[in-house]
């Protein structure tokens, strides 16, 4: 971390009217559908994208409609980098020839001012898939254009458990800087050379910190770690190991058969990334390929065009989803695929928890290990009878 | 910059029927300097298109030894298979690849090869077939073990008639019961007890085998009790797929994806995944 900066209620209403002025797109938490309504800002009216009082990051024109506070933002920061539908290339038939017409992978310049710590986190971690031997253009050129601040979160409820996953709510993995509420505005560091760059080309917004900001910016980050970390006690190392070794276990069952498949779980995430590609036309002989957000949870997700299917039911399903996040991942990229955001749990219609079933897979781990352990301290036991 | 799901246009400059619903395609790379520069290893796969269908994925069945073009084998099953088997030579499609690992052919000089395969799964072991007859020199006894449905369901037919007048290849053909026509002259029977009869020597040798999920798991115990080691037994695996490249999310079995992992893997590294494939 460098120096700390202050920025101001007034000094951030500049900052963004500046970076507007430049071109530059700035994305933050928002009143779901659109601008607030002077005077009405509390008030929002349902739309069609939200409903009352629904946050969501969207680009904003002016600092009065960033709600940097509490609240969590319906969809996560994916949106921005891998879209829920993206142009790959297009076409165009010309008799039995093709014209393809690129689709740039270079992008605008854009800040993301108030991000959750625990979605910027998430696009580092998914950073590592995006680039895994191959490197995905489209993910990597939106990551470039961007500057992240996150916000230091206050937690939003008993969902939250980013710590259980190696996050914290103030953590700046992911992000450029950090925000972190203090009277009057936030105390601002940065955590990147690209956040530190940020800080100086726009250095005339950011002032010295008043004097007990400090202490006060301290006491709320740590009063959030406190109080998330009740939240969801496990330990992410001993629910990986149990995972990996486990594939064929009668506790499967047990999660999967409330399960639904819905995907619901999958779309909120911030870390599920899995995608499908499709021809979309656009008249005869024309069109574009696209990249959609896709589900593991689906059906017909893994199905052969035979008819096979090596994921055939719902448990086997919600077993890819657990053992993908909590197993395959960390293994192969060091990372557990979750940052506790709790998105998952707020949404699932079913009821499924994943913070219970964390919990739980923790527990039958342990509880498996004791077993054994039991029954081989009898077995030594007989043998000693024998003997 | 093009990105990297921007497939290379090719044209399909030969077209073979070889079953009722299945169909060859020679493809040539529009762009000279890619296809100047294309290289690939036996076994490997691609992602081929049908603008407005979409992609599909498939090995490339043509060796590496012959330059110029690459071809593969399609069976009509879903909706862009569909699409491509109305393609004509003339027409274009896309390629991206290659894409997976291959087979370890180059660690194979001097051993004993047999080839096994059921229906649609001789399109990858042909091209492992012809990239080791290229090379005839370098390698022992060939032995091919061939099954399918019905003789109307046996691919490449030309090739099996050519393997079967060269005096350094042994090609046994077999078709399942009730599949065989009055002229039939080779085997009757599953893939499995054929293998079995055949007994190829496990002495200094290794297996190639592919094809529907039953014939490989039923002719695995077979071989490992001819005496091929878990290590010396390859094979293909399948799964859908939408990258090819690692990201899509669908084609892995446990930690490990058939994309970037495979496709070609040995019985014993299938032996140590989930059973989910």
């Amino acid at each position: 971390m460098s120096e700390t900066r202050f920025l101001s209620r007034e000094a951030l209403k500049a900052l963004v009217a500046e970076l507007v002025a430049s071109h530059t797109a700035v994305v933050g938490p928002a009143a779901a559908g659109g601008p607030a309504i002077p005077g009405l800002e509390d008030r929002q009216p349902p739309t069609h994208k939200g409903i009352f009082g629904a946050l969501e990051y969207r680009e904003v024109h002016d600092a009065d409609e960033l709600r940097l506070g509490p609240g969590m933002p319906r969809l996560s920061l994916k949106q921005f980098f891998l879209p829920q539908s993206e142009d790959l290339f297009s076409w165009k038939q010309r008799g039995a020839d093709v014209e393809i017409t690129e689709t740039p992978t270079r992008f605008n310049a854009r800040v993301i001012l108030g991000a959750k710590p625990c979605d910027a986190a998430a696009l580092e971690i998914v950073d590592e898939v995006m680039n895994w031997e191959y490197a995905d253009e489209p993910w990597n050129g939106r990551r470039a254009a961007s500057t992240i601040f996150s916000l230091a979160c206050g937690v939003e409820d008993l969902h939250c458990f980013c710590p259980s996953v190696g996050v914290t709510p103030d953590s700046t993995k992911g992000a450029d800087g950090l925000f972190t509420p203090v009277d009057g505005g936030w105390l601002v560091e940065a955590s990147t050379d690209k956040g530190r760059a940020f800080l100086e080309a726009h250095a005339a917004h950011f002032a010295e910190p008043p004097s007990d900001a400090g202490e006060e910016g301290a006491a709320f980050r740590a009063g959030a770690l406190e109080n998330v970390s009740e939240n969801v006690k496990i330990d992410a190392v001993r629910v990986r190991d149990w995972v990996d070794g486990h594939f064929e276990d009668p506790f499967w069952a047990t999660l999967g058969i409330r399960c639904n498949g819905c995907g619901a779980c999958t779309m909120v995430c911030p870390t599920c990334h899995c995608f499908d590609i499709v021809d979309e036309e656009e008249g005869v002989g024309r069109g574009t390929r696209r990249r959609c957000w896709d589900t593991c949870q689906a059906s017909k997700f893994t199905a052969h065009a035979s008819g096979h299917n090596p994921r055939g039911d719902q448990i086997a399903r919600y077993r890819q989803r657990i053992t993908h996040k909590f197993a395959i991942y960390p293994i192969k990229f060091g990372e557990v695929l979750c940052t506790g955001c709790g998105r998952c749990v707020r949404t699932c219609q079913m009821g499924q928890n994943i913070g219970e079933i964390l919990v739980a897979i923790d527990a039958y781990a342990q509880e498996r290990a004791g077993d054994a352990a039991a029954a081989d301290a009898v077995a030594v036991g007989d043998e000693k009878g024998e003997a | 910059m093009a990105n990297l799901y921007q497939p290379q246009l090719a044209t399909v400059t030969e077209v073979v029927d070889e079953t009722v619903d299945t169909r060859t395609f020679r493809l040539e790379f529009r762009d000279e300097a890619f296809a100047r520069d294309f290289t690939f290893r036996a076994g490997q796969f691609g992602e081929y298109s049908v603008f407005g269908a979409g992609e599909s994925t498939f090995c490339i069945a043509s060796p590496p030894t012959r330059d110029g073009y690459i071809e593969c084998t399609v069976k009509a099953a879903g909706k862009v298979t569909a699409e491509l088997r109305e393609l004509n030579a003339g027409d274009t499609m896309g390629f991206r690849g290659p894409y997976g690992n291959w087979f370890p052919v180059d660690e194979w000089t001097g051993k004993d090869i047999v080839f096994i395969a059921g229906g649609i799964g001789l399109a990858p072991v042909r091209c492992v077939i012809w990239n080791v007859l290229d090379r005839r020199d370098e390698f022992g006894k060939v032995t091919i073990v061939y099954g399918a449905r019905s003789v109307g369901d046996l691919v490449y037919k030309r090739e099996l008639e050519e393997w079967a007048a060269r005096d350094d290849v042994t090609l046994v053909t077999t078709v399942d019961p009730g599949g065989e026509t009055p002229e039939w002259a080779g085997k009757v029977g599953f893939v499995t007890p054929v293998v079995e009869a055949t007994a190829p020597s496990a002495e200094n040798a290794v297996a190639v085998l592919c094809g529907p999920p039953i014939v490989v798991k039923l002719t695995l115990p077979v071989l490992a009790q001819l005496g091929f080691a878990p290590e010396a037994v390859f094979t293909t695996l399948e799964n859908r797929m939408k990258c090819g490249v690692g990201k899509c999310g669908r084609c892995n079995i446990g930690p490990v994806y058939v994309c970037k992992d495979g496709p070609v893997f040995t019985a014993a590294q299938l032996k140590a995944l989930p059973q989910e494939f």
